[in-house]
């Protein structure tokens, strides 16, 4: 089945993406698989199965005319004509998400390398050298900033992709989309990791409390901090960079879209859900101030948005409708 | 084997839907499938050109379509059916008509 749906996928590459070509779309691809799942019943070969319903297709060019839509194509033609696009191969998608990847090591290491930066001092004391402490805070303060600079800079030959109408073809969108299927565990794995790290990072303060080394304990809240957001930004950009490429082509373009146009919002489970959704986060906000404001702990109070953090990642998993 | 020519059945296609659409209301794949099995596998129609058949015939309104579930066993999905309107009924008498018009005329040109 898959088969024919990437034959009906390319036969239409062609065709302009409005609701007239969609429903043509879903009605031929429901006649084929009718016929497809009947054939198979009959006890035909998968391949004999998909030969015949292939075969039996017929070409769009008929069907192009009967629903007028010879006068899309040129429509969109047109568009092309006075506005091209570029069209992005291959070569240039695969350089893209290698740059992509050290855009964002450059960016995480540098906010990494701003936020351990404060561990320098901090260690000092134990060393009896206060200014080597300050002055490594400050060189690493000084390299993170540059690394975020750089990353800045690091996909300037690409900006092209951001900043003038692209388009990319079938076979490279589902390129990108397989690198993107399969990044996605190691993106979930760094996020979650992540976000235990930042919520786990005051423990030594914990557990060195009581012992001489007092310092040990903050100065290690700084780094282990410093890797869990490094996990998360490297993980977010570079997933970013997938959904930048497969948000290329829209309606305007004359091959079809590889990514839920922006306007299909979150579906919900239930009207419940989506009231719980809506109310999660001014609730949080609410029940942080009111607890810091009675208690005045604020240096202890600020562990209400990382629990809320993952809390909200479990409430949403099961008040939203997944695609498949 | 001599197949027929889409050229010359074309103009009738859409006798044939309307043929089998003044039974009952029907979809896609099944009036393929009735085509197929009157003419004796002697026509199979494609696809493209089912579709595109419905989408004029509904243009000019002698056909109208309705979305209902699946077979009763149905798993919720739904599907396009088509059904036949008076003025299809009317369009049909007129073709069937026209082709005995035709037949007779192109006949009188055939030696065996």
């Amino acid at each position: 089945m898959e088969t024919i749906k990437s034959y009906l996928e390319a036969m239409f590459a062609g065709m302009p993406n409005s609701a007239e070509v969609r429903k043509a779309k879903s009605e031929l691809l429901q006649m084929m698989e009718d016929k497809y799942n009947e054939l198979i019943e009959s006890g035909q070969s998968e391949n004999t199965a998909v030969g015949t319903v292939i075969s039996e297709f017929g070409n769009l060019d008929e069907l192009a005319d009967d629903l007028g839509l010879t006068r899309e194509i040129e429509e969109v033609r047109g568009k092309e004509a006075e506005t091209p696009r570029r069209q992005v191969t291959l070569d240039e998608v695969q350089s893209y998400i290698e740059n992509r990847k050290k855009k964002a090591l450059f960016l995480a290491l540098g906010i990494m390398l701003c936020i351990t930066s404060v561990a320098c001092p901090i260690f000092s004391p134990l060393t009896h050298a206060y200014t080597v402490g300050v002055t490594l805070m400050f060189l690493c303060i000084g390299a993170g900033v540059g690394f975020i600079i750089y990353s800045g800079f690091a996909d300037s030959e690409f900006r092209y992709i951001t900043k003038t109408l692209c388009q990319i073809d079938m076979s490279t969108a589902s390129y990108v989309k397989d690198k993107r299927r399969s990044f996605e565990p190691v993106r979930a794995l760094c996020v979650t990791l992540g976000v235990v790290l930042c919520v786990i990072c005051w423990v030594p303060c914990v557990m060195f409390s009581t012992t001489n080394a007092v310092v040990v304990g903050p100065a290690l809240l700084f780094p282990i901090a410093g890797i869990g957001v490094f996990l998360i930004v490297y993980s977010n950009v570079l997933i970013k960079g997938f959904d930048i490429l497969l948000r290329l082509n829209d309606r305007t373009t004359i091959s079809g879209s590889y990514k839920d146009l922006p306007d299909s919002e979150v579906q919900y489970v239930s009207k419940t859900a989506q009231t719980i959704a809506a109310i999660y986060w001014p609730v949080v906000v609410c029940a942080y101030l009111i607890v810091s404001f009675l208690t005045f702990q604020w240096q202890i109070t600020w562990i209400i948005w990382p629990i809320a953090a993952v809390m909200h990642r479990v409430i949403m998993i099961n008040c939203v409708k997944s695609d498949e | 084997m001599i197949e027929i020519s889409s050229d010359v059945i074309r103009g009738y296609n859409d006798t044939m839907i309307l043929n089998i659409l003044m039974k009952e209301p029907s979809y896609g794949y099944e009036i393929s499938k009735q085509i197929r099995s009157i003419s004796d596998e002697k026509y199979i129609i494609k696809e493209t050109t089912l579709y595109s058949a419905f989408t004029r015939m509904e243009k000019k309104g002698h056909i109208e379509s309705f979305t209902a579930d699946q077979d009763p066993d149905g798993n919720g999905k739904k599907r396009t059916y088509y059904r036949i309107t008076d003025a299809g009924k009317e369009y049909y008498r007129s073709k069937c008509e026209e082709w005995d018009l035709t037949k007779e005329v192109v006949e009188r040109f055939i030696e065996h």
